[in-house]
């Protein structure tokens, strides 16, 4: 008897150290084709500084200065108290942890996180505005978010001493605005609308140029907020410099794991690319649409409106609009139905909710929803089931949690004018 | 509209299936847990199961059908009859015959035809009080993509939805008529759990040993982390992207992406040397492009076209871009007054 106890205690040792070693060993060490990868997710990566050659004073530091008082002013608004910054906080890494922004009401889709943005070709979930001056123009017209309207805001500008002064010295004069309204612009309001349709095609030309302005200095600001070097990032580094002992104080063997199955069998890089870990294109990832709304069909919509408009890089207001690749060769095809542009997951653990309209409470909800891969609403779910394992879905979890960084702008930058 | 159910809980058991028969692995299993449940099953109305997927007809037009309903049911799809009360979204997907190009209004009635489920559109002639027995209607609007509406049933009933289709420019108008059931199912439940229970440990099962792997070694000699990371350099020095050589019928293609090496993200432009099988070039042709990837089911982000002849038989393709890394499919369709080839190369990035 003591025996057959005995044997079955080691037996159920063996067993047991069998199944621990399966579940909790370090990963296998990097293969060639791997550390490639990870090189290629390194911040280094990242081009030294954002472009916008649509934007002529991207890069102006006069404009940037002028686009952080604009962020933070809440008199760009219908009732003076949003301002981009009300949803974009900078404390929340420039987003606002709701599921749906919340303006003057609550939008239908979720705020993302603009830090590092200024590298995309597209801006918003669906992809509808083609720079990021374009897109900063959009909520302040919107009756949901700011809910003003064009000409109420070059009004402001024009009576703001301080204000002016700034333009006239990054833009050139400012126009008389003699015999204009107080309010008009194309927008839901009926007596603004009229009051826009009422003005002289040279007039609103003369408006649409200072609203474009504004937008281009909000972007110049809005470039500036980049993300600095995580721990992934920090790993990736020693990693390469042959240093493998000091690597492994970076990152613990769960996170390597976790990094392991991003790369490799989670096909997370698919779509989550680059440093930004986003290749900025638009994909349906089968997600069920909010209680009570109708399947969003982001990106199919999203380019009509891009193509529309009259703020897009081959319109009047765009300072190069002879490229355009993007636009000119955008893909318009059926599968853009219910697809919405990837999410950078740099400091992807400060921004919950997750997705377009904050379906997902937690990481856990995302990994589950790539893990099962279930059919889509509208369109079809690119991706394919992961058949991963429970612990293997918290070692990805673990990983993402290494991509939190502090935004590398100066502290400045980073809070609201005046030191409110 | 001649298709007719044969009897209504075969029909419940593969809507509620659907999700599952999608999956291979449980397709199999299903042969195992019975031959009995046939894969291709004909429904009531304009709505029309065929093999698993669920089609609307419109007169001569067709849409992918599809309803879920998202709180009680998650991404679960039926082709008609709904378990629950409560949200429900219907969605119709256009297989891009022309529906697009039609005002599209969607009802939902209450089925008071007395005909059940066989109920026909000849039998909703009678009805002389829409408004009376209207449970939902969208009213006419051209969508360019797909139609959704979502209706909230609080009662349990027989349904009927109405979709039609006008044509604005001849005001021809093309009319499908599904009755469907809400909140009725529950004679199937004993069977669908089992089925399902048997179904989850079978998979479960055969996933287990899919998913065995080697333990990994302790042993993570710096020896090949040097070696690999020495190689880094070198494979970012010496990379020229490749040039892709196709020999079609008519014409000999070369295709050359004008980056220093293949990148993802990258927007960039490909020179395309065209010749004719005795290597003379190709002048005055008009090449389309396209691309995908087939284990993903979609194409390129960009839509790339030919832009230029910068020389007699070298012709421009701007506006490419891939956004993932992987297995892509190539497609060139040429075209010139004397011939037409279509030709494909697969490439890695």
């Amino acid at each position: 008897m003591p025996m057959r106890t005995l044997v079955m205690t080691i037996m159920l040792f063996l067993v047991g150290a069998a199944l621990a070693w399966f579940i909790w060993a370090p990963p296998r060490p990097w293969t060639a084709a791997e550390l490639i990868t990870l090189q290629s997710l390194a911040l280094e990566q990242l081009q030294a500084e954002p472009k916008d050659s649509t934007n002529r004073v991207f890069k102006n530091p006069e404009a940037q200065k002028f686009g952080y008082q604009l962020f933070f002013d809440t008199r760009l608004s219908r009732n003076g108290a949003i301002a981009c910054a009300s949803c974009h906080q900078p404390g929340a890494r420039f987003a606002d942890n709701l599921p749906l922004s919340a303006a003057i009401s609550t939008t239908k889709r979720n705020t993302p996180s603009i830090v590092g943005v200024a590298y995309s070709p597209w801006f918003y979930w669906d992809g509808r505005k083609d720079s990021l001056w374009s897109q900063a123009l959009a909520p302040l017209e919107d009756p949901g978010e700011h809910g003003g309207n064009r000409l109420q805001y070059v009004h402001l500008i024009a009576e703001d001493p301080t204000y002016r002064n700034t333009y006239e010295a990054i833009f050139g004069p400012f126009p008389s605005l003699k015999g204009f309204p107080r309010h008009a612009g194309p927008v839901a309001n009926p007596k603004w609308r009229a009051a826009w349709q009422a003005l002289t095609p040279e007039q609103r030309h003369t408006v649409n140029r200072v609203f474009s302005n504004i937008g281009k200095a909000i972007a110049a600001y809005e470039g500036l907020l980049v993300p600095g070097e995580s721990r992934f990032d920090k790993y990736v580094k020693t990693l390469v410099d042959y240093d493998e002992r000091a690597a492994n104080e970076i990152l613990d063997t769960a996170e390597r794991r976790g990094l392991k199955l991003f790369i490799g069998q989670g096909n997370c890089t698919q779509c989550h690319n680059g440093p930004l870990f986003s290749n900025n294109a638009f994909h349906n990832t089968g997600l069920l649409s909010r209680p009570m709304t109708l399947p969003d069909v982001g990106r199919a919509a999203g380019l009509r409106v891009a193509l529309d408009d009259p703020f897009n890089c081959l319109g009047a207001y765009s300072d190069d609009p002879v490229k355009c690749d993007e636009l000119r060769f955008a893909n318009t095809g059926p599968e853009l139905v219910g697809s919405m542009r990837t999410a950078s997951l740099r400091n992807v653990i400060g921004t919950a909710p997750y997705s377009h309209s904050g379906q997902q409470t937690d990481l856990r909800a995302v990994l589950e929803q790539y893990n099962q891969a279930p059919d889509a609403m509208i369109g079809h779910n690119e991706s394919k089931p992961l058949d991963l394992w429970p612990w293997q879905i918290s070692d990805l979890e673990a990983f993402l949690k290494t991509l939190n960084a502090p935004i590398a702008a100066a502290p400045e930058w980073l809070r609201p004018p005046g030191g409110g | 509209m001649n298709f007719r159910s044969i009897s209504l809980p075969l029909d419940s058991l593969c809507s509620s299936l659907l999700p599952l028969l999608r999956h291979g692995l449980f397709r199999l299993l299903l042969v195992v847990v019975g031959t009995s449940l046939p894969l291709t099953v004909s429904a009531h109305g304009g709505v029309v199961l065929e093999d698993d997927i669920c089609f609307i007809k419109v007169g001569f037009y067709e849409a992918h059908f599809t309803i879920f309903q998202p709180r009680s049911q998650g991404h679960e799809q039926f082709c008609e009859d709904l378990p629950d009360l409560g949200e429900s979204v219907f969605v119709l997907e256009y297989l891009h015959d022309g529906l697009e190009d039609l005002m599209v209004d969607f009802r939902i009635i209450r089925n008071t035809t007395g005909m059940g489920l066989f109920a026909s559109a000849e039998d909703l002639e009678k009805v002389e009080d829409w408004d009376a027995i209207t449970e939902f209607y969208k009213p006419p609007v051209q969508e360019p993509d797909v139609v959704a509406v979502l209706h909230q049933f609080d009662e349990p009933g027989a349904f009927i939805g109405v979709v039609t289709a006008t044509d604005p420019a001849s005001d021809a108008s093309y009319v499908a008529v599904f009755p469907f059931e809400v909140g009725y199912f529950g004679v199937n439940y004993p069977l669908i759990a089992f089925s399902s229970v048997f179904l989850t440990l079978s998979a479960f099962i055969l996933l287990g040993m899919r998913q065995r792997r080697r333990a990994s070694r302790i042993a993570m000699g710096i020896t090949p982390l040097v070696m690999a990371a020495c190689l880094l350099p070198t494979a970012a020095l010496g990379a020229v992207a490749p040039t892709y050589h196709v020999k079609g019928d008519f014409f000999h293609i070369s295709a050359t992406p004008e980056v220093e090496s293949l990148d993802i993200n990258r927007m960039h432009k490909w020179r395309i040397i065209l010749t004719d099988r005795q290597g003379k070039a190709v002048s005055g042709a008009s090449i389309e492009i396209e691309g995908g990837m087939p284990e993903h089911d979609h194409g390129l982000a960009t839509n790339p076209r030919m832009t230029a002849e910068r020389a007699p038989g070298e012709y421009l393709i701007e506006g490419m871009k891939f956004h993932m890394n992987g297995h892509w499919e190539i497609v060139l369709s040429i075209r010139t007054p004397a011939a037409r080839e279509v030709v494909k190369f697969d490439l890695t990035i």
